[in-house]
C-alpha cells in the first residue's frame, strides 16, 4: 500500500475502471456465433459413459430435470471442469438449452465453469468465523505458499464445510482433514502435491465423538 | 446425567451398518409404526413437543399434520443441507449412524402419507453421502424401503440428492428449487411446502436431527419423552459447539441445562487466560451473546426472550483475543457471498454491508457509519423474500448494539493509521474493494 | 379447461372500502381504489408472481410482517395498508437499496423520462442515499444481440427478461448467472439472445438496462407521439402503437390485446418499421423501360395500367398479398368484376377450396377464438408451425399449455418448434395432412383418442397446407364433426392463412370463386395476358417460384410494391408504390373474425398514395366511379353491404377490434355445402429421394430484409435431413447441397423423419427431391 499520486481515489473511481471480477460481467455476446436452443442430437456428441451416467440419473427422480446439478457434476467429473462442450453435451442428454445448465451450475460454489483447465485435485480450505478464529485464513495462505504453483490444484477459501470441531480444516476431495497445524501444513502440501491420500491420521471419518457422556458403557472403543 | 437418545451408541464400530444398527435395537419398531394410523402418528409427534431442529424450531408434529389427506403424489424431504456456520451435527448423526435417519424417514414418510422421499445432503459431504448411499441400499435390500416395506402395504423411495455448494439451499424452498433441478433460490411464501412443494406436491421437509429423533420419540413413548427438556423445549439435543473453546465438537444435551454449562462443562471453556467475548447461541445467523448472558437457561423460550434464538443449535465462541470487527466483517462475508441475489434488500443489504466493513478496516469511516450499518440491518429485517437477509442483519445489528465502544475505537485506529484518511487518494486495497461489486 | 368464475369481495386500503374480484392480486385491487402500489417485478404477463423486488411492501392488518402486495390474492375483509409509516420506511429502504448500485446516468439513458425506476424513485423513495461506496462501473453497453443492448450497471435484477425468456417464449436462453450480488443477465458462451420474440424484453425492463439498438438515442419521450394501429406484417395482426417523432416511426410497442396477442410482438414486429424509412423503398410510381423500371409521374403509371388491363379485359388476374386491407381487396374485386370480366382473384398461397368449402370453414358456429386456445382441453396444431406462419400464436399455445395444463397434439410434416410441449406427435410425409385427417376420421387411433379424451374443449389450429388438397376441407368438416365442435363456445377450428389478410379478403369477396374465376395456383398455370399484384411478389412469398417466373414472365404485370423484390424487378411493367402499414387506413380481419382497424400514424412519403385514391383512379379510367374520396367511405360501403358485418362502424372496431363472428349478424354469413370426404392415398414411396416439404421462417419477408436491424437474420436457402438419410446420401452438417438443383446448406436434425427433407425456400416444389452434394 505505498502511496501513488496516479491512483485514484475510491470517490472518483472511473469509468471502466477495473472492471468486474465477475467472469462475464464486462463481456458482450459474439454476434457471429448462433443462438444456443438445446442441442440437436444429429451435431452434438456425448462420450457414452457420460451419456449412460446422465440417462441413469434420470432415472432416480420423477422429473428429469432433477437431475441437473447431479448431472452437471458427472460432467465436471469426466472433464475435470466445466466447458462449454461438457455444458452442450449435459444440454443434449437432458434436452435442456445449456443457457439452462450455466444459470444452474454459476449458482455453486462446486461446479466450475471458469477455471479454464482440467482439475487434478480440489481442495477448499474453510475460512468461515469458527475455522478463521482458529487460524483458517493462515492455513489458506500458507497452503497457497507451498501450492501456488500447480495449475491443475484448485485451491480456494471455502464458507463454512461443516466441520467446525475440526477447526482449521480442509477438504481435499472431499475428505475433511483437520485440524491442521504447524508441520500438517508442509505435509499435507506434499500429500496434494504427490496425490497421496491427505493427512490419514486427521481425517475426520475416524474421529470418536467429543462428548464423554456419549456412547452407553456396552460400546466398544 | 443427561440422557443419551441420538448419541447412546454412536461410536460403536459398523453402526453405520443395518446389521449392528439392527442389534442396537433399531427398526424394531418400524412394523408397529407402519400398523398405526397415520394420524395417530402424527399426534404422537405433536405430544412429544418435538421442534424442528434445523433452525425455525417449528412443532415436527403440527408441520406433519398440514400436510393435505387424500389421494395424491407427496413428498418427504430430508434437510442435509447443513450450512449455517457452526453446525455440523447432521454430519455426525449420518455418517456414524445413518439408519437411524432412514429409519425416522420411513416413519415420517407414513405420517405424511408420501410414497417418495429425498435426502438433500449439501455437495461437500462427499464422503456422508457415500456413506447414506450404502445404507439405503442395504435397506432397500433387506425390504425396508421400496415396494410393501417390512410386508405392509406401504412403500416409500428414497434418494440421496447431492447439492452442489450453496448455503441458500438449505432453506426450504431454496432446496426444493435446486432438488427440482434449478437454480437455489428460495420461492415466495405462500404457497407453503406443505401444500404445494417439490414438484407442486405436498411435502414435509424436516431437518436429519429432527427425522433421526423420531425413532427414539416411538421407543420411549411422546409422553415419556416430553418429560425430556423443558417446557416447550422437550427431548435432547445436539449441539455443535466450536470457536474458542478447548473442546469443540457434538454434545448431546436435555434442552433447558445452562448455556455455562455447555461452553464451561462441556466444551471446556475457552483457552486459559481468555473469557467469552461473545456467543452465538444458535449458528451465524442467531444475535451474539455476551458473558453475561452465560447462565441463560439453553432452550427455545429463553434463548428468544434474551433476543437471540436457538436455531439450530450451534454455539461458536468467540473469546476475547478476538475483534469484533473482524468477526463481524467474516460474517458479513458470508452472507454476502451465499445471498441468492433474487430479493433486493438481502442482494444489496449484505453487499453495502461488507463494503462498510470494509471502509472501516480501511480506515476511511467514521462513527457516523455505525449508525448507516444499524439503520440498514433495520431496513433489511423483516423486507425480505426468506430469512438469509434477517441471517445477517441480526447478528451484525446486535454487535454493533452490543460492542459499538470497540467498534468506535476500532475506527479511530484504523484512521490514525491511515495515512490517506480524509484525503482525496486512497489506498488501492480500497478502490479495489469498492469497485467490484 | 373452463374459464374461472370470480366473485366480487369488498376490503379495506389506507381507509377506503373498495369492491373488487376475489383474489385478484392485491396491487391490482388497489387501483381499483385509486391507491398505487409500486412494483417492479409483477407483471402478470410473466405468470405467477416472483416477489423479488420487495417494492410492493405493504400491511394487512393481522399478519405480523409486510407482504408483498403483488403475490397476495385480495379476501373479503382485508384491512390494508399501503401509506403508514411502517410501509413507508420499508418502500424507502427498497428504493434506497436499489439505488446503491444504479448510476445515476439518467440524462444518457434512453429510459430517462419514461422510467418506472425514476418514477418510483420519485414518488416513494426518500431522496437521499447514505451509500458512499464506489458504484460499480462496468463496460457498457455490451451487445446481447444485434438488435439489443445490454447495460449491466443499470440492471437491477428485477427477473422479468429472464422470465419472458424462460416462462414465456420458452426459448430459455437468457438467464441469470452467477449469484448474490455477482448475479447477471447473460446467455450461453457468448451466444448472443437471438429468438423470435427476444425484443419483447426491452420494453419489460424497467430501468435503462435493456435498450433497442434501433431505438438507443433517437428520441427522448418528450420528442415522441404514440400512435396506434395494428401490425399488417402476419396473420396474427398484434396490436401496436408506433412511437413517431417527426412523421418517423422509431419504434414500435406492444398495445396489449388479450384478444389477440396478450401484450407481445415478434421481433419482425418490432424492429421491421425501419423498412419503411430506408432509401430501397419505392417511393414513386414506376414503369419499364427496356431492362429497366423508371420513375414516372402518375398520370402516366395510371395510364400504362390501364392500357394494360383494357388489353387483357378477360384474361387478367390479381393476387392480394400481405399489405392489403378490406377496402384494398374490396375495390380491386369491384374494378375486376365490373370493369374487367374477371373473377381470377386470390389472396390465397395454398388453400384451393371453393367457395362453398370457405363457407363452410369458416362458418361462425365453428369458429374458435385465439383465447380459446388457452382454455381448451385439448388444441391440435395440424400442418402448421405457427412460430413462422403466425410467432404470437405460438406464444398463446404454450401460454395455455404452461398454465392451463391444455394437452397439446402436434401432428405435421416438418418437425415443430411446438413438439417439446406436446403430449402427443404425429408426424407424416410432407404433403399428406389431408391423408392424416382423412384417415383419423372413424378410426381408432392413438390421435383420435387423444382429441376425444382430454375433453370437449378441442381447437384445431390448420394451415392452408391441410386446404391444399382437394379433400383438405371436406376432411377437416368431417374431423370437426366427429369431434362435436360445431356450436360449442370455447372449441373450434382456427386457421391460419398465408397472407395477414387473406381472411378479411375472402370476406369482402375477393376470391375467385365468388364467380368462376381461377385460383392462385390455376392463374399461376393459366398463361393469362396480364397480373395485378397487390402487396405480394408471388416469386418469393408463393409456392413453386419457379413456375411464377415463367408465368410473370408471360404476362404483362402490375405491381404495388414497397420493394423492388425479384418478380417486381424482373417482371413489372407497371409499379405503384405502396403504403406502409404504419401509413395505411383501412381495416383488416383476424384469422379468428376480429376486424381491427389500422390507422395511420405517419404522413405518406413522397408520391406514395393512400390504396383508395389509386383504385379511383384506375377506376375512373376503366369507366367505373367509385365516388369515394377517403378509406372510412370505403369502410362504411363495405359494412353496408355485407349483412354479417351490419352494424359494425370504424367507431365500434375501436381499439380492440369486434369479433363479427360472435354477433348475432353472424347468422347470415352464407352456409356452405360440403361432401363428406373422399377416400385419400398416403404419399407414393419415395424410392431412394426423399420427400420434400417446404418451408418459409418467419425471417422470409422483404421487410426483415430491408430493415438495417433485421437483415442479419434473413434466412440462407438450407435443407433439414435426418441424420439417418445423411450419411446414406453422403452429406454432413453444414455443407452445400444442391436439392432438385436449387443449392442449400445441409442441417442435420435428429427430429426430422427419415425419409423427408425440408427446404427454407420457394424455389423449389414439394414432392420428390433428389439431394446431393452440391
Ligand atoms: C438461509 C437458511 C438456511 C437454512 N439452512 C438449513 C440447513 O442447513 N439445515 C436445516 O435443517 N435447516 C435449514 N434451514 C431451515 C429450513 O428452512 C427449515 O426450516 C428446516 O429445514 C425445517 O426442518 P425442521 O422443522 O426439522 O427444523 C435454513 C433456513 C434458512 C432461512
Ligand atoms: S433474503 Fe437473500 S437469500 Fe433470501 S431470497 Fe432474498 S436474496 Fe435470496
Ligand atoms: S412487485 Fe412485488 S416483490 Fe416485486
Amino acid at each position: 500500500m505505498s502511496p501513488d499520486a496516479n491512483k485514484l481515489s475510491p470517490y472518483r473511481v472511473p469509468k471502466r475502471w477495473e472492471g468486474s471480477r465477475v467472469p462475464g460481467w464486462d463481456d458482450p455476446v459474439d454476434l457471429t456465433k448462433e443462438p444456443a436452443p438445446i442441442p440437436d442430437p444429429a451435431t452434438t456428441t456425448v462420450p457414452a459413459e457420460l451419456r449412460a451416467e446422465i440417462e441413469a440419473l434420470i432415472t432416480k427422480y420423477p422429473d428429469s430435470r432433477s437431475a441437473s446439478i447431479p448431472a452437471l457434476k458427472a460432467a465436471q467429473k469426466h472433464h475435470g471442469w466445466l466447458p462449454p462442450e461438457a455444458i452442450e453435451q449435459v444440454a443434449c442428454v437432458m434436452r435442456l438449452t445449456p443457457a439452462y445448465l450455466i444459470a444452474v451450475a454459476s449458482f455453486y460454489d462446486m461446479l466450475d465453469l471458469h477455471s479454464g483447465s482440467y482439475t487434478r485435485s480440489r481442495v477448499y480450505v474453510c475460512t468461515n468465523i469458527t475455522c478463521s478464529l482458529r487460524g483458517g485464513r493462515e492455513l489458506l495462505k500458507s497452503l497457497e505458499g507451498e501450492l501456488g504453483d500447480l495449475a491443475d490444484i484448485e485451491l480456494r477459501g471455502f464458507e463454512c464445510l461443516g466441520a467446525c470441531d475440526i477447526a482449521p480444516m480442509a477438504s481435499v476431495d472431499g475428505v475433511y482433514v483437520g485440524p491442521i497445524e504447524g508441520d500438517d501444513v508442509a505435509t499435507l502440501a506434499t500429500q496434494i502435491r504427490q496425490g497421496d491420500e491427505p493427512l490419514p491420521d486427521k481425517q475426520l471419518l475416524k474421529r470418536r465423538s467429543a462428548d464423554p457422556g456419549a456412547n452407553s458403557a456396552e460400546v466398544a472403543s | 446425567m443427561s440422557t443419551y437418545l441420538i448419541f447412546k451408541d454412536i461410536d460403536e464400530p459398523g453402526l453405520h451398518k443395518l446389521e449392528t444398527y439392527r442389534a442396537r435395537g433399531g427398526y424394531k419398531n418400524l412394523e408397529k409404526v407402519l400398523a398405526m394410523p397415520p394420524e395417530a402418528l402424527v399426534n404422537d409427534l405433536k405430544e412429544s413437543g418435538l421442534r424442528g431442529r434445523g433452525g425455525a424450531g417449528f412443532s415436527m408434529g403440527m408441520k406433519a399434520s398440514f400436510i393435505p389427506q387424500g389421494q395424491m403424489d407427496k413428498y418427504l424431504v430430508c434437510n442435509a443441507d447443513e450450512s449455517e456456520p457452526g453446525t455440523f451435527k447432521d454430519r455426525e448423526l449420518m455418517q456414524k449412524s445413518p439408519h437411524m435417519l432412514i429409519e425416522g424417514m420411513i416413519m415420517a414418510a407414513h405420517a405424511a402419507g408420501a410414497n417418495r422421499s429425498f435426502i438433500f445432503i449439501r455437495g461437500e459431504y462427499e464422503q456422508q453421502a457415500d456413506i447414506l448411499d450404502a445404507a439405503i441400499a442395504e435397506a432397500y435390500e433387506a425390504g425396508l424401503l421400496g415396494n410393501n416395506i417390512a410386508g405392509t402395504n406401504f412403500s416409500l423411495e428414497m434418494v440421496v440428492h447431492r447439492g452442489a455448494g450453496a448455503y441458500i439451499c438449505g432453506e426450504e424452498t431454496g432446496l426444493l428449487d435446486a432438488l427440482e433441478g434449478k437454480r437455489g433460490n428460495p420461492r415466495l411464501k405462500p404457497p407453503f411446502p406443505a401444500n404445494q412443494g417439490l414438484y407442486q406436491g405436498p411435502t414435509l421437509i424436516n431437518n436429519v436431527e429432527t427425522l433421526a429423533t423420531i425413532p427414539h420419540i416411538v421407543e420411549m413413548g411422546a409422553q415419556e419423552y416430553a418429560k425430556l427438556g423443558v417446557e416447550k423445549s422437550s427431548g435432547t439435543k445436539l449441539i455443535s459447539i466450536s470457536g474458542n473453546v478447548k473442546r469443540p465438537g457434538n454434545y448431546e444435551i436435555e434442552l433447558g441445562i445452562s448455556s455455562r454449562e455447555i461452553i464451561y462443562g462441556l466444551a471446556g471453556g475457552p483457552p486459559d487466560g481468555e473469557t467469552v467475548k461473545l456467543w452465538f447461541p444458535g449458528g451465524s445467523s442467531s444475535p451474539v451473546l455476551t458473558e453475561a448472558d452465560l447462565d441463560l437457561p439453553y432452550d427455545f423460550t429463553s434463548l428468544a426472550d434474551a433476543g437471540s434464538m436457538l436455531g439450530s443449535g450451534a454455539i461458536i465462541v468467540v473469546d476475547s483475543s478476538n475483534s469484533v470487527v473482524d468477526v463481524c466483517l467474516w460474517l458479513a462475508e458470508f452472507y454476502r457471498h451465499e445471498s441468492c441475489g433474487k430479493c433486493t434488500p438481502c442482494r444489496e443489504g449484505t453487499n453495502w454491508t461488507v463494503k462498510m466493513l470494509e471502509r472501516i478496516q480501511n480506515g476511511l469511516a467514521t462513527p457516523m457509519d455505525l449508525d448507516i450499518m444499524a439503520s440498514i440491518q433495520e431496513q433489511i429485517i423483516g423486507n425480505c423474500l426468506c430469512v438469509l437477509g434477517d441471517a445477517m442483519a441480526m447478528p451484525v445489528g446486535s454487535m454493533i448494539a452490543k460492542f459499538r465502544p470497540e467498534f468506535e475505537a476500532h475506527i479511530e485506529q484504523a484512521r490514525a493509521q491511515n495515512p490517506y484518511a480524509g484525503e482525496d487518494d486512497a489506498p488501492e486495497l480500497a478502490v479495489l474493494q469498492g469497485a467490484v461489486v | 379447461m373452463p374459464r374461472p368464475e370470480v366473485k366480487t369481495i369488498s376490503f379495506t386500503i389506507d381507509g377506503r372500502e373498495v369492491q373488487a374480484p376475489e383474489n385478484m392480486m392485491l396491487v391490482d385491487a388497489a387501483k381499483l381504489g385509486d391507491v398505487e402500489i409500486p412494483v417492479f417485478c409483477y407483471e402478470p404477463k410473466l405468470g405467477a408472481p416472483v416477489g423479488a423486488c420487495r417494492m410492493c411492501l405493504v400491511e394487512i392488518e393481522g399478519i405480523p410482517k409486510l407482504q408483498t402486495g403483488c403475490s397476495t390474492p385480495v379476501k373479503d375483509g382485508m384491512v390494508v395498508n399501503t401509506q403508514n409509516e411502517r410501509v413507508q420506511q420499508a418502500q424507502e429502504a427498497i428504493v434506497e437499496f436499489l439505488l446503491i448500485n444504479h448510476p445515476l446516468d439518467c440524462p444518457v439513458c434512453d429510459k430517462g423520462g419514461e422510467c418506472p425506476l425514476q418514477d418510483i424513485s420519485f414518488g416513494w423513495g426518500n431522496g437521499r442515499s447514505r451509500f458512499v461506496e464506489p458504484k460499480r462501473h462496468f463496460e457498457k453497453p455490451l451487445a446481447l444481440s444485434p438488435l439489443i443492448a445490454i447495460d449491466r450497471e443499470r440492471c437491477i435484477l428485477c427477473y422479468r427478461c429472464v422470465r419472458f425468456s424462460q416462462e414465456v417464449s420458452e426459448d430459455y436462453q437468457l438467464i441469470f448467472t452467477e449469484r448474490g450480488a455477482h448475479t447477471f443477465v447473460g446467455t450461453f458462451d457468448g451466444h448472443p439472445y437471438v429468438a423470435p420474440f427476444s425484443g419483447n424484453i426491452i420494453e419489460l425492463c424497467p430501468v435503462g438496462a435493456l435498450t433497442s439498438q434501433a431505438y438507443r438515442f433517437r428520441a427522448r419521450p418528450w420528442d415522441i407521439e404514440q400512435s396506434g394501429s395494428v401490425c399488417t406484417l402476419c396473420p396474427g395482426q398484434c396490436n401496436v402503437s408506433y412511437t413517431v417523432r417527426d412523421e418517423r416511426v422509431q419504434r414500435v410497442l406492444a398495445r396489449q390485446n388479450d384478444g389477440v396477442d396478450d401484450g407481445w410482438l415478434c421481433d419482425k414486429g418490432r424492429f421491421a418499421y425501419q423498412s419503411i424509412h430506408v432509401d430501397e423503398r419505392i417511393t414513386k410510381p414506376m414503369v419499364r423501360d427496356g431492362d429497366e423500371l423508371r420513375e414516372t409521374t402518375w398520370e402516366r403509371a395510371l395510364e400504362e395500367a390501364t392500357n394494360i388491363f383494357k388489353r387483357s379485359k378477360g384474361s387478367i388476374g390479381a393476387l392480394a398479398g400481405r399489405d392489403s386491407t378490406n377496402e384494398d381487396g374490396y375495390m380491386i374485386a369491384a374494378l375486376m368484376r365490373d370493369a374487367l370480366d374477371s373473377n381470377n382473384m386470390d389472396a390465397r398461397a395454398r388453400d384451393a377450396s371453393t367457395m362453398a368449402e370457405t363457407a363452410a370453414r369458416l362458418d361462425p358456429a365453428l369458429q374458435a377464438s385465439v383465447t380459446d386456445i388457452e382454455y381448451a382441453h385439448t388444441v391440435l396444431l395440424l400442418g402448421v408451425e405457427p412460430v413462422d406462419e403466425a410467432p404470437i400464436i405460438d406464444l398463446r399455445i404454450r401460454k395455455g399449455v404452461r398454465r392451463n395444463r391444455v394437452n397439446l397434439i402436434v401432428a405435421t410434416a416438418r418437425p415443430s418448434s411446438l413438439d417439446a410441449n406436446a403430449k402427443l406427435v404425429a408426424r407424416f410425409a410432407p404433403g399428406e395432412e389431408a391423408h392424416f385427417v382423412n384417415s383419423l376420421i372413424g378410426g381408432d387411433s392413438e390421435v383420435l383418442a387423444a382429441l376425444k379424451d382430454g375433453g370437449e374443449d378441442v381447437v384445431i389450429v390448420y394451415g392452408e397446407r391441410l386446404l391444399a388438397d382437394p379433400q383438405g376441407t371436406a376432411a377437416l368438416l368431417a374431423l370437426a364433426d366427429e369431434l362435436g365442435l360445431r356450436d360449442r363456445d370455447g372449441a373450434g377450428l382456427l386457421g391460419i392463412p398465408a397472407f395477414t389478410n387473406t381472411r378479411g379478403l375472402t370476406e369482402v369477396s375477393f376470391h375467385p370463386f365468388h364467380g368462376d374465376g381461377l385460383n392462385t395456383a390455376q392463374m399461376r398455370d393459366a398463361g393469362l395476358d396480364a397480373l395485378w399484384l397487390h402487396g405480394v411478389d408471388p416469386l418469393t412469398e408463393l409456392p413453386d417460384g419457379a413456375a411464377w417466373d415463367k408465368a410473370l414472365g408471360a404476362a404483362a404485370v402490375v405491381a404495388h410494391a414497397r420493394f423492388l423484390t425479384d418478380g417486381v424487378r424482373a417482371h413489372a411493367k407497371v409499379v405503384f408504390p405502396l403504403e406502409a402499414g404504419a401509413e395505411k387506413e383501412g381495416t383488416v380481419t383476424h384469422f379468428d373474425g376480429r376486424l381491427q382497424r389500422v390507422r395511420s400514424s405517419i404522413k405518406h412519403p413522397d408520391e406514395v398514395k393512400p390504396g383508395w385514391w389509386v383504385f379511383s383512379e384506375i377506376g375512373k379510367r376503366l369507366g367505373h366511379e367509385f365516388g369515394v374520396f377517403a378509406s372510412p367511405m370505403v369502410s362504411a360501403e363495405i359494412f353496408g353491404r355485407l349483412p354479417y358485418y351490419e352494424g359494425i362502424t370504424l367507431d365500434t372496431i375501436g381499439g380492440t377490434g369486434v369479433r363479427w363472428t360472435e354477433r348475432e349478424q353472424a347468422a347470415s354469413w352464407p352456409k356452405g355445402e360440403v361432401q363428406a370426404p373422399q377416400a385419400t392415398t398416403a404419399m407414393p414411396a419415395a424410392n431412394g429421394k426423399l420427400r420434400l416439404g417446404t418451408y418459409r421462417s418467419v425471417w422470409a419477408a422483404p421487410e426483415v430484409n430491408a430493415s438495417p436491424a433485421l437483415r442479419f437474420l434473413t434466412p440462407d436457402t438450407k435443407v433439414e435431413l435426418s441424420p439417418v438419410d445423411a450419411e446414406r446420401l453422403k452429406l454432413v452438417h453444414g455443407q452445400r447441397a444442391l436439392v432438385n438443383g436449387t443449392e442449400a446448406k445441409v442441417v442435420l436434425r435428429d427430429a426430422v423423419p427419415e425419409g423427408s427433407a425440408f427446404i427454407e425456400s420457394n424455389a423449389v416444389s414439394d414432392g420428390l427431391a433428389e439431394v446431393k452434394p452440391a
